[in-house]
């Protein structure tokens, strides 16, 4: 059995947390989440994630300073930025500096399992989406 | 689609200015800025369909959306119901001041919707498991019942204050069919021989009006022209009921844009239609008086509304090829011929 991709999941409005970690989980993702910006770098620090989900507007740390952080210390994991509505422009900026992609909420969470299904593949560790565990 | 809608907004705004600037006042300019108005109206309540579409479909529960999401559901309907006010207050300004109070009215409301710290769980929620009980869904669905809830009271509702504000400024608009004739007639605005439409050019009449008589198969308008494309030449009437009689009707027209109102004492019909092959763009809608049946007139998929006054009709978001071909049939249904 492959190795679960390990994920983190930060946004400061719980709501996402709680509904996108069954929905990642169902694909063997391996995810834990935060609404602290300051706890998830802690946690980043301590250990290399696949893939980081972050929104980008946060109290305290934004998401881009995340994703600095990130490429800093795991220059392999693949970050995902989730904008809010109608900050697409942002999004394509942050496109530019690196990010792997983004997606803008409200959003489904089988868009962003398609957006995991790429980064795993860009990571060498293919996921199927068609075996989504019930 | 936005680049032309400020297009419009904008050729509209210069003609307003154009009129103020003239010293004699050409009732046909007035007759065309009045139907763009009009139709700005419509765009604006369009709008507002269409954010109500959106809630309805994001309270599904299917969705990750969070706080700022209705917000701005909340204030983009406020704007959009702003702007439909702003156009009906063109059209009728004697309304201003109850149309005003009633929006202020629901511009607190929404003020109260987004200081709101804990949504109610609504009846609809309790009596439909599918909507989540998280806070953000449970505004949503506060948000949608002041959109479009079982109204408390006239005009309670978003969509039933719109709906209100759509009849009512029909039925000043429709008070003077009378008048309107009086008012081609005395600006030379005449029928081509054997036609029971006058023809306005909406663009080009609202800056110079025409002398000569348009044809309304020699302008170059493709609503028009598939109205009339199984019609019984343009002798069309929705007056069911009297097979022989005809009526007399008024066209203003662009290339893409068609508004068709019949001009007979004691009957309203109107219908506006955009054909550009552009989806988001193309749309049909009706209003016709409760002296007219519209089960005999309308294709399938229409959505309606039955008010005191009659009913409003509308297709959009949909196919062009299913706009043209509703137009056809439309036109076709309103041909004594057929009937």
């Amino acid at each position: 059995m492959s190795k679960s991709l390990e994920v983190l999941l930060l946004d400061d409005e719980p709501i996402v947390g709680r509904r996108l970690k069954p929905a990642l989980d169902k694909i063997g993702c391996h995810v834990e989440i935060f609404e602290n910006p300051i706890e998830a770098v802690a946690r980043i620090d301590e250990k290399e994630f696949d893939i980081v989900v972050t929104d980008i507007r946060m109290e305290k740390m934004n998401g881009m300073q995340v994703f600095e952080h990130v490429k800093k210390k795991w220059p392999r994991t693949k970050v995902i930025i989730i904008t809010g509505y109608a900050k697409m422009e942002l999004a394509r900026e942050a496109m530019e500096k690196g990010i792997f992609d983004f997606i803008a909420k409200p959003f489904r969470p089988d868009d962003l399992r398609q957006i995991i299904a790429r980064a795993a593949q860009a990571l060498g560790t293919p996921i199927d989406l068609t075996l989504i565990k019930d | 689609m936005h680049c032309r809608a400020v297009y419009g907004e904008m050729i509209m705004r210069i003609l307003e200015k154009f009129k103020k600037i003239t010293h004699k006042e050409p009732g046909i300019r007035d007759f065309c800025i009045q139907t763009i108005r009009f139709r700005k109206l419509l765009e604006n309540a369009r709008g507002l369909l269409a954010l109500l579409a959106d809630g309805n479909e994001k309270v599904l529960g299917e969705y990750i959306l969070d706080r700022h999401y209705v917000t701005s559901l909340i204030d983009s309907s406020v704007e959009r119901l702003g702007m439909m006010i702003y156009d009906a207050c063109v059209l009728v300004p004697e309304f201003g001041e109850t149309l005003y109070t009633q929006y202020d009215r629901h511009k607190r409301r929404a003020g109260e919707l987004i200081s709101q710290n804990s949504p109610s769980a609504t009846k609809d929620m309790e009596a439909n498991t599918n909507i989540s009980s998280d806070p953000e869904y449970r505004l949503l669905s506060d948000v949608l019942t002041w959109l479009n809830g079982e109204p408390s009271d006239p005009g309670s509702t978003v969509i039933d204050f719109m709906k209100q504000t759509f009849v009512r400024v029909l039925k000043h608009i429709d008070t003077g069919n009378n008048s309107t004739i009086e008012l081609l007639l005395s600006n030379n605005v005449s029928k081509a021989p054997g036609s029971n439409m006058f023809l306005l050019d909406l663009w080009e009449d609202a800056v110079v009006p025409s002398v000569k008589p348009h044809s309304p198969y020699a302008i170059n308008c493709i609503p028009l022209k598939l109205l009339l494309m199984d019609a019984d030449g343009d002798n069309l009437s929705p007056l069911l009921d009297d097979k022989n009689k005809t009526a007399t009707w008024v066209a203003t027209a662009s290339e893409y844009q068609l508004s068709l109102k019949i001009l007979e004492p004691d009957c309203s019909f109107h219908l506006e239609a955009t054909v550009s092959r552009h989806e988001p763009s193309d749309f049909i809608f009706i209003f016709a008086d409760t002296t007219i049946n519209t089960e005999n007139i309308l294709p399938q998929g229409f959505h309606t509304e039955i008010t005191n006054y009659g009913q409003l009709a509308w297709k959009l978001d949909t196919a062009s090829k299913d706009i043209e071909d509703s137009l056809i049939s439309i036109g076709r249904n309103l041909s004594p011929k057929t009937v």
